[in-house]
């Protein structure tokens, strides 16, 4: 279940990320749910949503690299099937990323080839 | 006697007579999968939705998309200065056609191509042109260039929704032979034409996702009974007891009465009250009687124990006064009481210990909206 944060906030809630336009908190107890919402939002209004938190090893662990590529490589350990869209945008968020930057950016690596999408909204290098 | 489910009590149809017992929607209705399938297609695919706001769309080819359940449409501004409405599907194989375009960050075209294959349509829904691979049978050693058929612009162009307007509020219906949309809204619609809204602009939308049936947030919003407990700021300027909610076939019209006159440039219309309109099943005008300018919400349910709030303010420019700003965050203030509220009844709804509420002499709004929901469902 996702939630704008509402004055009680939850506390565990493991991703979290809100609004550059209005603000809206997402939380959510998987990194996709919050990719959900970025769609759901984007489809209503003009914005894009910066993480807040994401309580993830596979996050914490991630590199301090710029690129979707390398990222994607560390995470892929993590991972059986393929790295949740959500959970790559997360650990991109550690270089500054927008959830919109990284899903552009894995459209066009994904468009070139580049990548591989075993299942819906997962991800591994090629 | 309260309807626990522990008691087995039996649940009945909203009753007409809101001094029964049964007054309330059965719980079920709000927390059950199948009634949120089924009331896509009796309640979001019978009755006029709202789509958007014409000022969005001004210009020949300008567009947005809306979605009502699981149908896209494209709202365009078409050559005749007319707002039409297509599903967002090709005739050629059912591809969707353009992007996700919000109202808020409208699109232009010249035509609506489909990206898969090339058809491409005029805003009139025409079919205008195939690529030239549907005229000749080149790749088909079985068919003869002459005996490849053209295919007819209107006969095979986009799928129309139906779309009528009160003042600059676009709506939608799906149904194929639904009541009028004046019909449909009755005095709401003299009402909200006497009054100057296309003269306002979109200044700030919200998208809010709770927890919670969007009925359950309508019932909210259509009743004042909860307002002293909890909304404490907002109510020290308004006479409750000089206040009443006035019901229609299709709306209701909650008249909150301001205790002391406030400044006639801040209000669009007569009364020296705030009149909040609901208009079944999910849309409803917020004239609040303190700015000039007015707001919409919609209630767009996404599934039974979720709805998106999108929440629109117009004034009469689209850059805010400090003043505004102001009243749109105090105005936010109040949706979040309402949202803790409602995911707090939620919660307790979905326990299943409640089988059937009871409503109060003071939400009649709330007993029209269970009934219309029970009608929809029994159609
Ligand atoms: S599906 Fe649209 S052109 Fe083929
Ligand atoms: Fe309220």
């Amino acid at each position: 279940m996702t939630s704008v944060s509402r004055t009680g906030q939850r506390e565990d809630v493991p991703f979290v990320a809100r609004s550059t336009e209005t603000g809206a908190r997402v939380e959510a107890s998987s990194a996709n749910e919050v990719i959900a919402f970025y769609r759901r939002q984007q489809e209503l209004l003009d914005t894009d949503l910066e993480w807040e938190f994401a309580d993830h090893p596979a996050v914490t662990e991630a590199p301090d690299a710029d690129s979707i590529d390398a990222v994607l490589r560390a995470l892929d350990d993590y991972f059986e099937s393929g790295v949740p869209l959500g959970v790559l945008a997360a650990a991109m968020s550690k270089q500054g990323w927008t959830v919109g930057d990284t899903l552009s950016e894995v459209y066009e690596l994904r468009m070139s080839g580049s990548l591989w999408e075993p299942r819906a909204d997962h991800l591994r290098p090629v | 006697m309260t309807r626990w489910n522990a008691n087995n009590d039996e649940v009945a149809a909203v009753s007409p007579d809101i001094t029964d017992e049964t007054n309330a929607l059965p719980a079920e209705y709000f927390t059950s999968p199948d009634i949120h399938e089924l009331e896509k297609e009796k309640i979001f695919g019978q009755y006029w939705v709202y789509a958007g706001h014409a000022n969005a769309i001004t210009e020949t080819g300008a567009y947005f998309t809306r979605t009502i359940g699981d149908k896209q449409v494209i709202i365009v501004r078409d050559h005749d200065d007319e707002i039409r409405a297509f599903f967002n599907v090709c005739a050629h194989r059912g591809s969707k056609m353009v992007e996700d375009t919000p109202m808020t960050n409208p699109g232009n075209m010249g035509r609506i191509r489909c990206p898969y294959h090339m058809w491409s349509y005029d805003l009139d829904g025409d079919l205008e042109s195939t690529p030239k691979s549907f005229e000749e049978a080149g790749l088909n050693p079985d068919l003869d260039d002459e005996e490849v058929c053209s295919l007819d612009a209107s006969e095979n162009g986009l799928n129309e929704v139906q779309t009528d307007r009160i003042g600059p509020f676009v709506f939608l219906n799906f149904a194929d032979d639904p009541m009028p949309l004046a019909e449909q809204a009755g005095t709401l619609k003299t009402e909200l034409e006497d009054m100057p809204l296309e003269e306002y602009e979109h200044a700030a939308r919200y998208v809010s996702e709770v927890d919670c049936n969007w009925k359950t947030f309508a019932g909210n919003y259509s009743e004042c009974d909860h307002c002293h407990a909890n909304h404490q700021d907002w109510i020290t300027d308004i006479e409750l007891d000089e206040s009443n909610l006035e019901v229609n076939d299709y709306h209701w019209i909650l008249h909150y009465t301001h205790d002391e006159d406030v400044d006639d440039e801040l209000r669009i219309h007569e009364e020296k009250e705030a009149k909040f309109y609901y208009f079944w099943p999910n849309f409803t005008v917020n004239m609040y009687g303190t700015a000039d300018g007015y707001g919409t919400y919609i209630i767009d349910p996404i599934d039974e124990g979720r709805f998106q709030l999108i929440a629109d303010y117009y004034f009469s420019s689209a850059e805010m006064t400090d003043a505004e700003q102001e009243f749109v965050q105090t105005s936010r203030q109040l949706q979040e009481e309402d949202f803790e509220l409602v995911e707090r009844q939620y919660e307790g709804l979905q326990s299943g210990a409640l089988a059937q509420a009871q409503l109060g002499p003071n939400e009649h709004t709330v007993h029209k909206l269970h009934r219309l929901a029970q009608e929809a469902y029994e159609a």
